[in-house]
């Protein structure tokens, strides 16, 4: 019982982190908060569960043209969001909040309200270790995670983009004044933002029905595990990831599922108004 | 007393552009005021118009908090509130709908200032963040409290508005949608009078300081924790009006609506482009905003009509970001 649980939410928290990773990169990099996160997510979602229902793609090949798409979609926000005014974290905030009602009335007129599920049966088998209640699902997704992040950081400590993406996420001045092209790196996030919504849209379709006002729970994860690890540090969005969904396993065990949908937004509320800066910080607010 | 001396927010717009607006002002206010009398039986245009009165007090409630500078993504969570309160009140107390209104608001407010308590610290983009996630916590009780509020099922049959009684002279506001116009209709106008005076008191001065450089409000001795206090539980107030006129006027509620996204966007949409340093703004925005979907969007495209909403607010953002009415009216 308790490893099916602690399993579970492993799976799951790692799926936060992989909703949460373009968000938080985004938000590093630019300082802007993208509340249309969870919409282009969704949004990502449909255009596999489309290639997966019309046109009998098999899902493992609607991840490519998620993840374009998504590239694309994010890179023509971009241009947006750098034409914002100071102050440049309450604007986009703002904006990106217009972004989301226009892109989930568009996924309303285009998807219709019904609830979407792409349903790939082998994902819910056991992956056959007796002592370990595990599926192929939730492999996946770990694996997945695991993945992404581990190229994140490869990306981050051993290309030169990536280091200036790190320095920019530090500080923009001085990253500035070291010869970094500051837009370039907010390109280079949006461009890395929009892979990783390409990559857990997809996946959200799988395990999470799809339907268009079901974005703002997404954002609602990604905004609160950003502020738990804190601003860059990415390694932190795992373990807030595998936390938060520990604490939502535990909330549904003891007290009813009900409940599972106040954890984030009072971990969020309980973070801001004692740790605004993430769990990790030293200062005192 | 010059214009100079007035200790009042100055319009920087030019004298006969103001005079212009105060014209245009009285007209829309003579044509809201006659819209019953003109429309006639028409009872759809009625109801729009209705609940677009309802929505520009939510805009102005909004705006109370918003004219100190601070952004709320989750006013729901007092829309909501307000309509809980007043709606299980007037049910299970069987109190009469003249106490549960004030009473809802009542109860809003004190949610606000608890908001107040735990965002105390948090300005700007966090600010707006905390109200995101707040939101989430009245709806997730309401739904979960299922022996009182029917869960998420909704409440079905509230009792209407209430009757006026003046001696022998009767009016029913629940069976007279005219009615029911008229009362919306001034408690926008109440709305509107407060705002106004509140922002052409000290107080309004003190926002405005507070809005635009919080250190220095503080230097002169404005307590600024408290006034930031004050403008979250006022607005809270009015907002929880809103909400429980609007259980008593359509008579059904449910957390997924009432608590919902719409009554969230609804009123920092209008707000932010109306102009949220305006007075009038957000419910001029109201005024041409919602009408403009209902008469035109909705029938046009039945499934994604408010998309106009997101649309009217990106739009704002980038190219106009005092607002409609900041351009040319009073920016206080």
């Amino acid at each position: 019982m308790l490893s099916a649980v602690v399993v579970s939410a492993l799976a799951t928290g790692s799926f936060y982190t992989l909703v949460a990773l373009g968000f938080a990169l985004i938000y590093g990099v630019t300082r802007n908060f993208n509340l249309a996160h969870g919409e282009l997510l969704v949004l990502a979602g449909y255009t596999a569960y489309w290639l997966w229902k019309t046109w009998a793609l098999p899902f493992v090949f609607t991840f490519p043209v998620a993840i374009v798409a998504s590239m694309a979609v994010c890179l023509a926000l971009q241009r947006l969001f750098a034409r914002l005014s100071e102050p440049l974290e309450l604007n986009s905030i703002v904006f990106s909040f217009g972004i989301a009602i226009l892109i989930q009335n568009a996924m309303r007129l285009c998807f219709s309200g019904n609830y979407r599920l792409i349903r790939i049966p082998t994902l819910n088998h056991g992956a056959g270790f007796n002592a370990l209640p595990v599926s192929y699902g939730q492999l996946t997704l770990l694996g997945l995670s695991l993945g992404a992040i581990a190229l994140l950081y490869l990306f981050m400590y051993h290309t030169y983009p990536g280091k200036a993406l790190r320095a920019t996420i530090q500080n923009r001045e001085a990253a500035a004044l070291a010869g970094i092209n500051v837009a370039a790196m907010g390109i280079l996030a949006f461009a890395i933002g929009g892979f990783f919504i390409g990559l857990a849209g997809p996946l959200f379709g799988c395990i999470h029905y799809l339907y268009p006002a079901t974005g703002p729970e997404a954002t609602l994860l990604a905004v609160t595990l950003t502020i738990f690890a804190g601003v860059g540090r990415l390694g932190g969005i795992i373990l807030a990831g595998w936390l938060l969904a520990l604490a939502e396993s535990i909330t549904v065990l003891y007290i009813g599922s009900s409940w599972r949908e106040m954890i984030p937004a009072a971990l969020l509320l309980g973070l801001l108004a004692l740790k605004p800066r993430g769990i990790f910080s030293d200062d005192g607010r | 007393m010059t214009a100079a001396e007035r200790p009042v927010p100055y319009s920087t717009a030019p004298r006969e552009r103001r005079t212009a607006a105060r014209g245009g002002m009285l007209l829309t206010f003579v044509a809201l005021a006659a819209l019953p009398v003109v429309s006639g039986q028409n009872g759809y245009v009625l109801q729009v118009y209705t609940q677009t009165l309802l929505l520009a007090s939510l805009a102005l409630a909004w705006n109370v908090l918003g004219i100190s500078g601070a952004v709320s993504l989750g006013h729901a969570a007092f829309f909501g509130t307000g309509a809980y309160v007043s709606a299980l009140l007037s049910t299970i107390q069987d109190l009469s709908v003249w106490i549960t209104i004030p009473l809802a608001g009542v109860f809003a407010a004190a949610l606000g200032m608890l908001a107040g308590l735990i965002c105390m610290r948090l300005r700007g983009a966090y600010f707006a963040l905390a109200t995101l996630a707040f939101v989430e916590i009245p709806r997730v009780i309401t739904t979960n409290w299922d022996n009182v509020t029917q869960g998420s099922l909704g409440l079905v049959g509230l009792p209407g508005l209430p009757v006026l009684h003046w001696g022998d002279w009767r009016l029913d506001m629940a069976a007279s949608s005219t009615a029911a116009y008229y009362f919306v209709f001034a408690y926008a106008v109440m709305v509107l009078c407060i705002v106004g005076i509140i922002q052409r008191s000290s107080f309004g001065l003190a926002f405005q300081a507070l809005r635009e450089e919080e250190t220095a409000a503080l230097s002169i001795g404005i307590p600024v924790s408290a006034l930031r206090l004050l403008a979250l539980s006022a607005s809270a107030f009015f907002a929880g009006i809103c909400g429980a006129c609007y259980a008593h006027l359509v008579r059904y509620i449910e957390p997924g609506l009432v608590y919902g996204l719409y009554f969230s966007a609804i009123p920092m949409v209008l707000a932010i482009c109306g102009g949220r340093f305006t007075i009038l703004g957000p419910a001029l925005a109201a005024l041409v905003i919602y009408p403009l979907d209902q008469f035109v969007f909705h029938p046009l495209l039945p499934a994604g009509h408010e998309f106009l909403y997101g649309l009217a607010l990106v739009l704002t953002v980038l190219f106009f970001p005092k607002g409609f009415w900041g351009y040319f009216g009073r920016t206080s």
